[in-house]
């Protein structure tokens, strides 16, 4: 397939999947904000964090705005000037689909530029204001939706797994970014909490699986028995679970083979070498005895590989592409680093 | 109320549905008494599915000056208007005979130019156009054939003839609206539709690629055929993704193009691609940098010496403006009888052309009776409608014309055919001024039309402008079944 084609169906993935997680990642800690023993600033930062935004939401919103869930919630749906807010994602989305509709299913584009329009639209806005929870599951139904027709609706072929190249490159990065944020946050709430509220450690745990889509696929594997450690183990090694790391990246491997068999005479794609590595490195962790140094670390190498396999794709499989946009390598991974330095845990 | 109750045409004008006495026209009853069965209040409900069902499909075309990338949608009109099968077929035949000329035209002064030897239309009128490109004298266009796509402009006069206004041989677009247009009448309308028993028009993309593949260099099997954009910010980037997605091509853009050893070849994600026919959207002017405008980013350089080696088509071929110069214009019925020693079947518009002194005598005298034409400009600019214009901007297309004759062409106001269509301030159905263009196809094979066309309709009242960047919206055209 065309190669700028290519490069737009791989960002069409991202930021459709992005618009999703954000929504979902709102709509879960809004819930959780009425009800924790947290603090407000306890449940938004990371947030905020996760979305790689501390700085320029400080620079527009002020320095204690963490603390006002109401503010994050704007800045993270309708802000037109934040590049990862939900309108803004979609925005992306669907722009990436109009320069690729020969090869996106009518039906799935009608579904990202109804979006659009709506999320453009002043019903967004009183729909926001009105009935948040109405609103995050309009979009995140939609979205789902259009990820659902994508592959309902087109050839499985090249173009498609280039989308999905995008969704489960962005969904591992996600779900990565979200644990590891989220672990220590709550982490550091449960210390200080300890013995004076036993209970609310596992509304901290459950509200991360349902960030993760996890809640109920965990329940089946662990019968109710909720442990910081067996969420984080849950996240990052159950093969059978959708959005894990480790089933993700099973499926981005199979996908890179897909769009580019291997055949004698032609040189291996880097990209195959280095997420055999990553995957191996991963089976190599000892999952039953996981502490937050180690959740930490594994999750700083994911996010770091995979950005360096979002860059290997355009550069080794995309190629040629003529770099016409400056499309956002997504959310900041240097901020998230210097937000966790190695004494992180404990 | 019914939708048509108390409808009337403007006096000394041609109504498209009504004749002068407010009955159906011949052969209409069925339809339109099938579209009279709802309220005002019913059809509005109507029009206002199809425009939300439009902007959510993003049947949109994008407003220029406008650097956010606004997109809008084309206005339609859900009131059709109507051909009868008989009328249609002497409009077909018509513009079948019109392109054969037309051709030959373009063929001939690439070539030998003999008809310019043998004096039936002045040498230097031609080869004066400012589209007139002698650097592809000699070169023949592979395949045979240049005109590939066309949409020659018809109006309606009072009497009730149609006749050619213009002549589009280069890259006339509106086509996509005609079956977008056609799709979401059938779901709003569907009962209508069905008793009123219309030509279907679906088959365009598929007659479309036909047409494509027939000029390639190599066989079917092994073409590889594109739709070339200038890109998403183009105003007409929808009907691009449109036309290559129903005729399942590729949709490119001139970066993902080059020439190497006089062959186009894709950049795709497996290596390069050659490309055998080009179906190019772009303006012949940004086309190939090496031969036209140097500062064009949306070209391709090296195009034009792959199509000059017969190694790649192009549709339609470069040249062709030479043909649809709207000085030229006056003389394709002299290019009928030349070329096809025949007397033209389609009548056109009188056009005295500045170049020629009587002409131009005439034209200054009467100046405030006349529509004068800029020659190479389009979409309803450049232009000087005389009975409404102030005498200031009268004297201003005066000095323009005598200082140079060569680019004005002038006609006598005409007053186009009117069509009954929904006002939607009032929610009452009114009489405005429609045009038709019509689609063909011209291949290896010979030329087909696409029954009906893409009927362009003045939203304004007492407008006479139906380009939609001035006010203008269109309609579905039902040529009715036989």
């Amino acid at each position: 397939m065309i190669s700028r084609v290519a490069d737009h169906c791989f960002w069409f993935g991202r930021y459709l999947e992005r618009t999703e997680s954000t929504a979902r990642l709102l709509q879960v800690t809004a819930s959780l904000a009425l009800d924790s023993e947290l603090t407000p600033e306890q449940c938004w930062q990371p947030v905020v964090i996760t979305a790689g935004e501390q700085e320029r939401f400080a620079e527009l919103c002020g320095p204690f705005a963490a603390a006002d869930g109401d503010a994050v919630q704007r800045y993270l749906t309708l802000d037109e000037r934040v590049p990862v807010s939900l309108r803004r994602s979609i925005a992306a989305a669907r722009e990436n689909a109009r320069s690729s509709r020969d090869v996106i299913s009518l039906e799935a584009w009608e579904i990202v530029n109804e979006l659009h329009l709506y999320l453009m639209s002043p019903a967004a806005r009183e729909d926001f204001e009105e009935h948040p929870y109405g609103f995050y599951r309009r979009i995140r139904r939609e979205a789902q939706l259009c990820l659902g027709l994508l592959r309902a609706t087109m050839l499985h072929d090249t173009p498609l797994y280039f989308c999905w190249l995008g969704v489960l490159l962005e969904r591992v990065g996600q779900t990565a970014r979200i644990l590891d944020v989220q672990y220590h946050a709550f982490l550091a709430a449960e210390s200080a909490g300890r013995g004076a509220y036993p209970i609310v450690e596992v509304s901290l745990w459950l509200s991360l699986l349902r960030a993760c889509y996890g809640f109920e696929p965990f329940m089946k594997i662990h019968r109710g028995i909720v442990s910081a450690q067996s969420v984080a183990a849950f996240l990052i090694f159950e093969p059978r679970f959708p959005r894990g790391v480790r089933h993700g990246l099973r499926r981005v491997r199979d996908l890179l083979l897909a769009v580019r068999p291997t055949a004698p005479g032609v040189p291996v794609p880097r990209a195959y070498a280095r997420i055999e590595a990553l995957e191996e490195w991963i089976d190599g962790q000892n999952a039953t005895r996981l502490d937050a140094r180690a959740v930490h670390e594994i999750l700083t190498r994911v996010v770091d590989e995979t950005h360096a396999l979002c860059d290997l794709v355009q550069s080794e499989l995309i190629a040629a592409a003529p770099q016409s946009q400056s499309q956002s390598q997504s959310q900041g991974q240097t901020q998230m680093q210097s937000q966790f330095p190695s004494n992180g845990g404990a | 109320m019914n939708l048509f109750g108390g409808y009337r045409g403007l006096p000394g004008v041609w109504d498209e549905l009504f004749d002068g006495e407010g009955k159906p026209r011949l052969g209409f009853g069925r339809a339109i008494d099938a579209l009279d069965s709802r309220t005002a209040l019913e059809f509005g409900r109507c029009q206002t599915l199809a425009e939300r069902a439009l902007l959510n499909q993003g049947v949109t075309f994008s407003v220029y000056n406008d650097d956010r990338g606004t997109e809008k949608i084309f206005p339609v009109c859900l009131l059709p208007r109507l051909i009868s099968a008989e009328e249609w077929r002497k409009v077909e035949e018509g513009l079948q005979q019109r392109l054969r000329a037309l051709s030959m035209f373009l063929d001939d002064v690439y070539g030998e130019q003999r008809i310019l030897a043998e004096g039936r239309i002045p040498r230097e009128l031609v080869l004066g156009a400012k589209q007139y490109l002698p650097i592809l004298r000699g070169t023949s266009a592979p395949g045979g054939v240049r005109i590939h796509v066309s949409g020659i402009d018809l109006i309606r006069d009072p009497s009730g003839t149609f006749r050619v206004l213009e002549d589009n041989l280069r890259t006339p677009s509106g086509v996509s609206y005609v079956l977008e247009n056609r799709v979401v009448t059938k779901r709003v309308m569907p009962r209508t539709v069905d008793v009123a028993r219309v030509q279907r028009v679906e088959d365009y993309p598929a007659r479309l690629a036909e047409t494509l593949v027939s000029v390639s260099p190599v066989s079917p099997e092994e073409s590889t055929i594109v739709v070339l954009t200038p890109g998403p910010y183009n105003s007409a980037y929808f009907e691009h993704s449109f036309l290559a997605r129903t005729m399942g091509l590729e949709l490119v853009e001139a970066a993902d193009l080059f020439v190497d050893d006089d062959r186009v070849w894709l950049r795709t994600t497996s290596g390069p691609r050659r490309v055998h026919v080009v179906y190019r959207r772009t303006d012949e002017a940004f086309l190939d940098p090496e031969v036209f405008r140097k500062d064009s980013m949306l070209g391709v350089p090296g195009i034009m010496r792959a199509w000059a080696k017969g190694n790649v088509a192009l549709a339609n071929a470069p040249g062709n403006g030479v043909a649809d110069d709207k000085a030229v214009y006056a003389y394709v019925p002299e290019m009928v009888r030349f070329y096809l020693a025949e007397e033209p079947l389609l009548e056109q518009v009188r056009t005295w052309v500045c170049f020629r002194e009587d002409d131009r005598q005439y034209v200054l005298e009467h100046l405030a009776e006349m529509v004068v034409k800029a020659v190479d400009e389009a979409g309803g600019y450049g232009m000087l409608i005389g009975p409404q214009a102030s005498a200031a901007e009268r004297d201003a297309f005066r000095a323009k014309i005598q200082a140079e004759p060569r680019s004005y062409v002038a006609q006598r106001l005409i007053e186009l055919s009117t069509c009954p269509t929904w006002d939607k301030v009032s929610g009452h159905v009114v009489p405005r001024r429609v045009d038709l263009r019509p689609y063909s196809l011209f291949g290896k094979n010979g030329a087909w039309v696409l029954p009906g066309g893409l009927t362009r309709v003045a939203l304004v009242e007492g407008s006479y402008v139906v380009n939609s960047s001035q006010g203008g919206g269109s309609k579905d055209t039902w040529v009715m079944k036989p």
